[in-house]
């Protein structure tokens, strides 16, 4: 694999990627809502937190390692859940589970992925963690959070900011429907990326593998776009946590944070830990960065809770702003696509091996061995000014 | 008029350096860690720094002249140490030196330099500084330490920010190496920059020639980064400063400091000077600006020590805000590079005196006439602000 050898970069895998994915589903990912002000200052706002530079410690014998949610992880990093990672590269929740294993980091499998809760289990030897978004069919949730512990998922992400979409302008000049339309276009962009288009015939999955067959009324794909558009539960409360908790009997982490108020009443109800989110930037526009809310949340909730956070993460050095500002771990969602599009599993591995890389030299530049030592000691400034 | 008397600016000769420098040594030196946001704000922060302007101060008679470490220079500035000079330009590291002599500013040798120590006290007359790197062979080191005391270096830069090298990913994607391969695309990089080819074949100064021949074991030279992870010693630490001066002799300047506490510990173990640094940027990416960092370490230390610092230094003005803030001068690599690669020894020249001449009229125009009495009096506002954590 000479070519993915050669990306230096989470950026140079974004470029591979783009050459080899359809446009839709590269734009898909590749978006936030509205304005996507938000999702560019999630990237953006790392810019303001910078590092104390410290010399002449002892450099030898370095870790990385780190818990999260109490299981032991290569580094404090999770893949987190991203829909339709299998319209990326055919299969791509089993290229991107088979790296994060064979990494030592947790994979998150998304409700919305295209390859089933069952066909990675299959796939790959260690648990996984799987994500659920609260839906209006009860028992249909019900049966996925029994799928999820009978797969021996270790962890359930409950997503707490999708109960209505952002509106993502791409997805609708693209004509991106889920699942995709064979439209002209659609089939001239299959021609331009005979790669992905191959692929494909032989995936194992090409619809919502969690969803079809599984969900009542769900049968074929027509009624799949329907079925999504009602989901969505808007009557979501604090008390879905406790439920879920009590239906999954494992650790349940809380994704969608972006208040110290809300970080609060997560925890109240029984959050395992937190992820301080905005969705990549895909739902609130005009929400501040997750790297911004970070420091308060920590500060509210931190003693009580683990806190992980995702957004705009690129780099070794983005893990350890996250890191110092008090984040237990980070989720990386685009990179891990990045890295499906740009060669599937040895793409993720790459994308993986460049933070690793990053993170380690940065580490000690900082001056510290073990980076469960990072903290406040290690910023220069954080000029990212808290609410007002 | 000459080019090179046309260049105006630093950045005139780095653009003359582009044309006639082969692109994987222009782009070694053009380059900082990762997304370079360091090397960046090195240059950028500058320009956060407003001066007073005072009028109706008699001009006459100004004096640009200091001290650096005791020894009279004509300008508070140095040449900072700079890895592969002699492959800007042929021999680069000694048409530095000697550019430097005339001017009557201190030039320092870098361990990684392709003219050893040797080359350039052949070629030079007055004392220079010689820069080392901590690494595990300690009799190398040891031997290093002789021979810049043979050769009757007036001090020491010990480099301690670069244990680990941070990735510049430019010289990656370049296949940079020193000497370089001859691999099609270099064959026509010199194709198209004849003169430096050239000159580098009326040389036989190709390789590390500190190192080479002077290591114990049979070393791979063609890879700096190879060298670098498999020699550099982790281990170094404060204690390291006392046996280095005690066997050098002579004053030891501790470079790579970007912390308060780590200026104070520096100079607990003995520095006799510090370099505010942060490598050019080409470390930690992330880290403040040098310009930025330094006022808080002048508090904690400049009452002790001498406070010099680099990075992102390109103009007179440049210069003079560096002073006004607290150190007693500052080191300038890329100036040097950029001059080197535009014209030899007559580029570093040109450069020299454009940073002088600005210097000059603009510490007039601060109402000053003279550089040692330059400082926070001069500044208008400074928006850089002090660490605050997180």
């Amino acid at each position: 694999m000479t070519t993915l050898g050669n990306a230096l970069t989470i950026g140079d895998l974004k470029t591979r990627a783009r050459r080899r994915v359809p446009r839709q589903f590269f734009d898909y990912s590749e978006s936030g809502s509205w304005t996507e002000q938000t999702f560019r200052a999630n990237e953006s706002d790392f810019a303001d937190v910078l590092f104390r530079q410290r010399v002449a410690t002892d450099l030898r014998h370095r870790s990385l390692a780190s818990t999260m949610v109490g299981q032991q992880v290569s580094l404090p990093l999770a893949a987190g859940p991203a829909a339709i990672c299998g319209l990326q590269i055919a299969n791509g929740e089993i290229h991107a589970a088979r790296a994060c294993q064979k990494f030592g980091i947790p994979f998150t499998l998304s409700t919305m992925s295209i390859c089933s809760i069952e066909q990675v289990a299959e796939a790959v030897d260690a648990p996984f963690w799987f994500q659920v978004y609260t839906l209006r069919d009860k028992p249909f949730m019900e049966r996925l959070i029994d799928r999820a512990k009978a797969a021996k998922c270790s962890a359930l992400v409950l997503t707490m900011d999708l109960q209505i979409l952002g509106q993502r302008h791409a997805d609708i000049r693209n004509g991106m429907k889920a699942p995709p339309r064979m439209t002209p276009g659609f089939l001239m962009e299959l021609a331009g990326k005979p790669g992905w288009s191959l692929g494909m015939l032989g995936a194992k999955s090409r619809t919502f593998g969690n969803v079809v067959g599984h969900a009542q009324d769900v049968s074929d794909l027509s009624s799949l776009s329907t079925w999504i558009a009602e989901q969505f539960d808007l009557g979501l409360s604090w008390t879905e946590i406790a439920w879920v908790k009590k239906r999954f009997q494992g650790p349940v982490i809380v994704k969608g944070i972006l208040d110290a108020e809300d970080a609060r009443q997560a925890v109240a109800h029984g959050a395992d830990a937190i992820v301080v989110s905005n969705h990549g930037g895909r739902q609130l526009d005009g929400a501040p960065s997750s790297i911004r809310v970070l420091r308060e949340i920590v500060e509210a909730v931190g003693a009580k809770t683990e806190v992980l956070m995702d957004g705009g993460i690129r780099s070794g050095q983005d893990l350890l702003k996250a890191l110092a500002l008090g984040a237990k771990g980070a989720f990386i969602g685009r990179p891990v696509l990045y890295g499906l599009g740009a060669g599937g599993e040895a793409g993720v591995t790459r994308a993986l091996q460049i933070i690793h890389d990053e993170m380690d030299v940065t580490l000690a530049l900082l001056g510290e061995r073990d980076i469960r030592n990072v903290g406040p000691h290690n910023i220069y400034t954080n000029e990212l000014e808290r609410i007002n | 008029m000459s080019a090179l008397d046309r260049a105006l600016t630093i950045e005139d000769l780095k653009a003359m350096a582009r044309r006639r420098v082969p692109r994987q040594f222009f782009d070694y030196i053009d380059s900082g860690a990762y997304t370079e946001g360091t090397y960046r704000a090195n240059e950028d922060d500058f320009k956060k720094i407003t001066f007073r302007q005072r009028v109706a101060v008699n001009l006459e008679n100004r004096n640009l002249s200091s001290t650096l470490l005791g020894r009279p220079v004509s300008l508070p500035l140095a040449i900072a140490p700079v890895g592969s000079t002699g492959m800007t330009d042929a021999d680069g590291e000694i048409k530095a030196a000697r550019a430097a002599e005339k001017f009557g500013i201190p030039f320092t040798l870098s361990t990684m330099a392709i003219c050893s120590i040797e080359d350039v006290a052949e070629n030079t007359t007055k004392p220079f500084w010689f820069q080392l790197y901590v690494m595990k062979d300690r009799a190398y080191i040891e031997r290093l330490i002789d021979r810049a005391k043979a050769a009757k270096c007036s001090a020491l830069v010990l480099t301690m920010d670069l244990q680990i090298l941070g990735q510049r990913h430019k010289d990656i994607r370049n296949g940079l190496t020193a000497p370089p391969k001859f691999t099609p695309k270099f064959v026509a990089e010199m194709m198209i920059k004849p003169g430096w080819g050239l000159r580098m074949l009326g040389t036989n100064r190709r390789t590390f020639r500190n190192i080479a021949g002077h290591v114990s074991d049979a070393v791979n030279l063609a890879s700096l980064s190879e060298w670098t992870r498999t020699q550099f010693d982790l281990t170094l630490n404060w204690k390291d400063i006392a046996w280095i001066k005690k066997r050098f002799g002579g004053p030891v300047i501790v470079k790579g400091i970007l912390d308060p506490e780590d200026a104070q510990l520096a100079i607990d173990n003995g520095a006799d000077a510090i370099v505010v640094s942060n490598h050019g940027g080409r470390q930690l990416d992330g880290a403040p600006s040098t310009i930025r960092a330094l006022p808080a370490i002048v508090d904690v230390v400049g009452h002790k020590t001498e406070v010099l610092m680099d990075g992102g230094i390109r103009s007179g003005q440049d210069l003079l805000k560096a002073l006004a803030l607290g150190a007693k001068g500052a080191l300038v690599g890329r100036i040097m590079a950029f001059g080197l690669g535009a014209g030899g020894e007559a580029g570093v020249a040109r450069a020299l005196e454009i940073v002088r001449k600005e210097t000059d009229t603009s510490m007039a125009l601060m109402g000053e006439r003279d550089i040692r009495n330059i400082g926070l009096h001069n500044i208008y506002s400074n928006d850089l602000e002090r660490r605050q954590g997180y």
